[in-house]
């Protein structure tokens, strides 16, 4: 519990780290009109599309110094030899952050979706496939910037992005199957799926490769 | 090392004679395909190697493993020097893919599941490569090289399976090991030529690159110094 209230505290004192991405996935989605004419009427069309991707950049911007900053004042080194677990700590970090980035960002999101949109019942409905996304994409990144801790976020992206681009065929079909008001429950089961293989594993792989940083 | 080098020129010239023997099978003695006349005769290059650009995957997952298993640091350069070659074979199967479509689709590319998970396959042996050369410290990047080898294998049986996942425009696999093949007997048999072929071409190559890995990370011990 401790842990938690550390990490929350943490990153709630460090404005930047929260407030920037969910500021930078506003505008994003603000400017996205303003590059098409605005009477057009199939802006819901590109809305996904744009979504997905404001989503995507905006985790990878995320979780940019999820792990460096502790790595570098040491807290870290300290956290790997303490008694509490490293692969808990990791994942209440990972945690947190979503808590603080990622469902903000699904409450944004959908609010634009309703805006974009027009339909309340494509609103509701997309609101758990951004919530179990953001996490699934704080999650994947996180290993991607703990595998270049110390070379720059550019590189982890960059090896892990690929990663997850299977998952956005996923959404884009999910996205469809609502459109046409057909069940999409399984599409959520399946993220669902993902999620918590994914949740239990990065941690794990995480922590593996911080104590090899740290050797 | 020394028998390497004995094994490696009848693996060459092996496989280099099957290959060409099963293009020209191929391309000259089989019959016209019914439906996509003379184009499908670009299976004996785009099935070869599309097949080993991906088993070149699944064989750096395994000797990935078996590196973060037992420490084995020979698996560890193989797992470095497969990378170069993947990435080009995927390219191969990717050009060769987007050249047979426009006879047979009328268009260079399409954004459909297979294709596109293709294309993955190349951006992470990109990936790869530039992962493991950004660290100095080689231990370290055989180390995140190896992790991030057997966490990207999760695409392998996407990949595989697209075909059948989604609708999509390509057309499903040819040769499975269950079913009775949907590809006629005169054409299976230089197809299986040229895979065997190209497999043993490109395990050429893979010993090649690895053997150079091999000389130069030890290139400060003394048994290098005996062998060259």
């Amino acid at each position: 519990m401790n842990i938690i209230k550390f990490e929350l505290l943490k990153l709630r004192s460090k404005s930047r780290g929260w407030l920037g991405p969910i500021l930078v996935f506003i505008l994003i989605m603000v400017a996205f009109p303003l590059t098409v004419e605005i009477s057009n009427k199939d802006l819901g069309n590109s809305f996904f599309a744009v979504l997905w991707i404001a989503i995507l950049l905006v985790m990878m911007l995320a979780t940019e110094d999820i792990f460096l900053e502790d790595f570098n004042d040491g807290s870290l080194e300290q956290f790997a030899i303490s008694n509490i677990s490293l692969p808990y700590i990791i994942a209440v970090k990972i945690f947190i952050y979503w808590l603080l980035i990622g469902v903000p960002i699904s409450i944004i999101g959908s609010l634009f979706c309703l805006g974009f949109t027009n339909s309340s019942n494509l609103a509701i409905n997309i609101f758990p496939i951004l919530l179990i996304t953001s996490y699934i994409f704080i999650n994947v990144f996180s290993f991607g910037n703990a595998l270049s801790l110390t070379k720059g976020s550019v590189l982890g992206t960059l090896v892990t992005l690929p990663l997850l681009l299977p998952l956005l065929i996923v959404l884009g079909k999910a996205v469809i199957s609502i459109n046409l008001n057909l069940n999409y429950l399984g599409f959520v089961a399946l993220l669902l799926g993902v999620l918590s293989i994914i949740i239990f594993l990065i941690p794990l792989i995480i922590s593996y490769i911080i104590r090899a940083h740290l050797e | 090392m020394y028998q390497v080098d004995r094994a490696y020129s009848y693996i060459f010239y092996i496989s280099l004679v099957l290959y060409l023997v099963s293009i020209f099978w191929g391309l000259f003695v089989t019959p016209e395909d019914f439906v996509q006349g003379n184009s499908y005769r670009i299976i004996y290059l785009h099935v070869p190697a599309s097949f080993i650009s991906q088993s070149l995957y699944i064989a750096m997952a395994i000797a990935s493993a078996i590196f973060l298993i037992w420490k084995v640091k020979l698996s560890a350069y193989l797992v470095r020097s497969i990378a170069p070659i993947g990435a080009i074979t995927t390219f191969i199967a990717l050009i060769s893919g987007s050249i047979w479509g426009i006879p047979t689709w009328g268009t260079w590319w399409v954004w459909d599941a297979r294709i596109v998970s293709t294309l993955i396959l190349f951006i992470m042996y990109l990936g790869l490569i530039s992962l493991h050369d950004s660290f100095s410290n080689h231990e370290k990047a055989d180390k995140f090289l190896s992790i991030l080898v057997l966490v990207g294998s999760v695409n392998i049986p996407i990949i595989k399976m697209s075909v059948e996942w989604w609708s999509t425009l390509h057309q499903p696999a040819s040769i499975t090991i269950s079913d009775k093949p949907a590809i006629d007997l005169v054409m299976l048999y230089p197809l299986f030529g040229s895979i065997v072929g190209f497999a043993g071409i490109v395990t050429c190559l893979v010993i090649l690159s690895s053997k150079l890995q091999i000389l130069r990370r030890e290139r400060n011990k003394s048994w290098i110094k005996n062998y060259v």
